[in-house]
């Protein structure tokens, strides 16, 4: 099924752009059956955190914080939806995601700025000539990142703009195009039904 | 502690001071702005030219991608929102759609920050918004093939048949170009099923640390244009002329910057130094 799949897709690609039913239905298929699989995910993590917080497992109580954080954005979800008639966009829906969710969601984000500044002065050392050559060139990206960086001095935008361009950027064509070889391969073996992976439980 | 050197000490500050020294650093430029200049690099200009005066028609339709959640306001919704702007202000129509589960919260935002240009638009024919899309690069490629079987109706339950702008938003044929705002792939998902197979204009509006995965599609020359994180997004309002939250930002990312810059010199004088001793 996964060679027929993966033909098909192919064939579309390169022969039939954008107008071969056959491989649209198919696309759609991927669209339910991903829909389908965020719903199993769901009923999956109920299962599990019930089953963690019954049995006492190891840090139940965040399994149990969980099903609780579940219940009332669910409930409250609901409750919203059938007192307005509104679907996501409900008030009391809403209120829960920009008094709870957001606050924390860019708390954590910001927060890792603290770790980072901590990690950085711990972590990055001249030890070697290696190690100072990437500290230098970590120093004048980082300040040709910030306009700061200009006003301390003109040459440095154009020094980590070099160190860009130039060191950086061929690297990360070659992460991409090793990559891209990488997944023609997989490609080729899905073609042949050898890459089972983890998608039929196999070790291969 | 007390037995260490002046060198070993400037080796091992406390980490609490660290935070400390940046909360405040972060904090001074909210209370007095400070205001430097911030200048406009190449891959910026290049996507603000590419949706404005010659590069867009009025009457297209671009598509706007909210590729980043909450999280990622910072970095990302300054710069799409001036693209945002610059679109309506040059007539085009907008499609807005969303990877992330609280994309509505982004486009509610996106509506407030640019509440002037939203004012004379009318939804479902100016702008409509799709709201979330689950399906990966499958949904995306099935996006350019056949839009309506993505998203038969909008974010608000409307059947996309009863939206007069959907009339004209079938699949990628119908789009002058994409704009994608990302903390993650969906950029790419664009750029294999959109830009690569059928030529698709594509920009990026990425997150900093994405800056280094995308700038080798932009100087390709897939991408048309590129803006990076909060810098980016300063960029664009200087571009549109309308200072706006990432201009407010720069002064924090000067502080910040600036601090982690001084902290690695002072670790690794104490460093050097106490080795020279040694």
């Amino acid at each position: 099924m996964t060679g027929i799949v993966t033909v098909l897709m192919f064939v579309e690609y390169f022969f039939f752009p954008s107008d071969w039913i056959v491989a649209s239905t198919v696309r759609t298929w991927a669209v339910i059956i991903y829909n389908i699989s965020l719903g199993l995910g769901g009923v999956r993590l109920i299962t599990q955190h019930v089953w963690g917080t019954q049995r006492r497992k190891e840090n139940w109580q965040f399994s149990a914080l969980f099903l609780v954080a579940f219940a009332v954005m669910l409930l409250g979800g609901l409750a919203g939806y059938f007192g307005t008639g509104v679907a996501t966009s409900n008030s009391v829906y809403n209120w829960l995601f920009n008094n709870v969710y957001t606050p924390l969601g860019a708390t954590t984000y910001a927060i890792t700025g603290f770790y980072i500044f901590s990690a950085a002065y711990r972590a990055f050392r001249a030890r070697n000539l290696d190690a100072a050559l990437m500290l230098i060139a970590g120093c004048f990206v980082i300040l040709s990142n910030a306009p700061v960086g200009e006003v301390i001095w003109s040459g440095i935008p154009a020094i980590g703009e070099w160190f860009r361009f130039t060191g950086q950027v061929p690297g990360m064509r070659v992460f991409g195009v090793v990559g891209a070889l990488g997944t023609i391969a997989y490609g080729f073996r899905a073609l042949l039904g050898k890459e089972r992976g983890f998608y039929a439980g196999g070790e291969e | 502690m007390s037995n260490q050197n002046v060198f070993e000490r400037l080796q091992n500050i406390d980490r609490r001071v660290f935070y400390w020294v940046l909360f405040i650093t972060l904090m001074v430029p909210f209370i007095s702005p400070i205001g430097l200049p911030v200048k406009v690099v190449q891959n910026t200009r290049d996507l603000y030219e590419g949706i404005t005066g010659d590069n867009i028609n009025p009457g297209d339709i671009a598509l706007m991608n909210f590729g980043y959640g909450v999280s990622a306001w910072s970095e990302c919704a300054p710069g799409f929102t001036v693209c945002a702007k610059a679109l309506f202000r040059e007539g085009a129509r907008i499609v807005f759609m969303g990877a992330h589960y609280d994309v509505e919260l982004s486009m509610n935002k996106l509506m407030n920050d640019a509440r002037a240009d939203f004012a004379n638009k009318v939804y479902g024919v100016d702008y409509v918004f799709l709201g979330y899309f689950t399906g990966g690069e499958s949904a995306i490629a099935q996006l350019a093939t056949d839009s309506w079987t993505v998203y038969p109706e909008d974010h608000y339950g409307t059947p996309v048949a009863d939206i007069p702008l959907m009339q004209d938003f079938h699949g990628w044929q119908d789009i002058a170009v994409v704009l994608s705002s990302d903390t993650g792939d969906v950029g790419s998902y664009f750029l294999r099923q959109w830009q690569g197979a059928h030529g698709t204009r594509l920009a990026e509006i990425g997150i900093a640390m994405n800056g280094s995965t995308d700038y080798p599609y932009y100087l390709a020359g897939n991408f048309f244009g590129l803006s990076i994180g909060s810098r980016g997004g300063a960029e664009l309002e200087v571009l549109i002329r309308e200072p706006g939250e990432a201009t407010t930002a720069m002064d924090s990312i000067n502080a910040s910057h600036l601090l982690i810059v001084l902290a690695v010199i002072l670790a690794n004088v104490g460093y050097l130094l106490s080795r020279r001793k040694a």
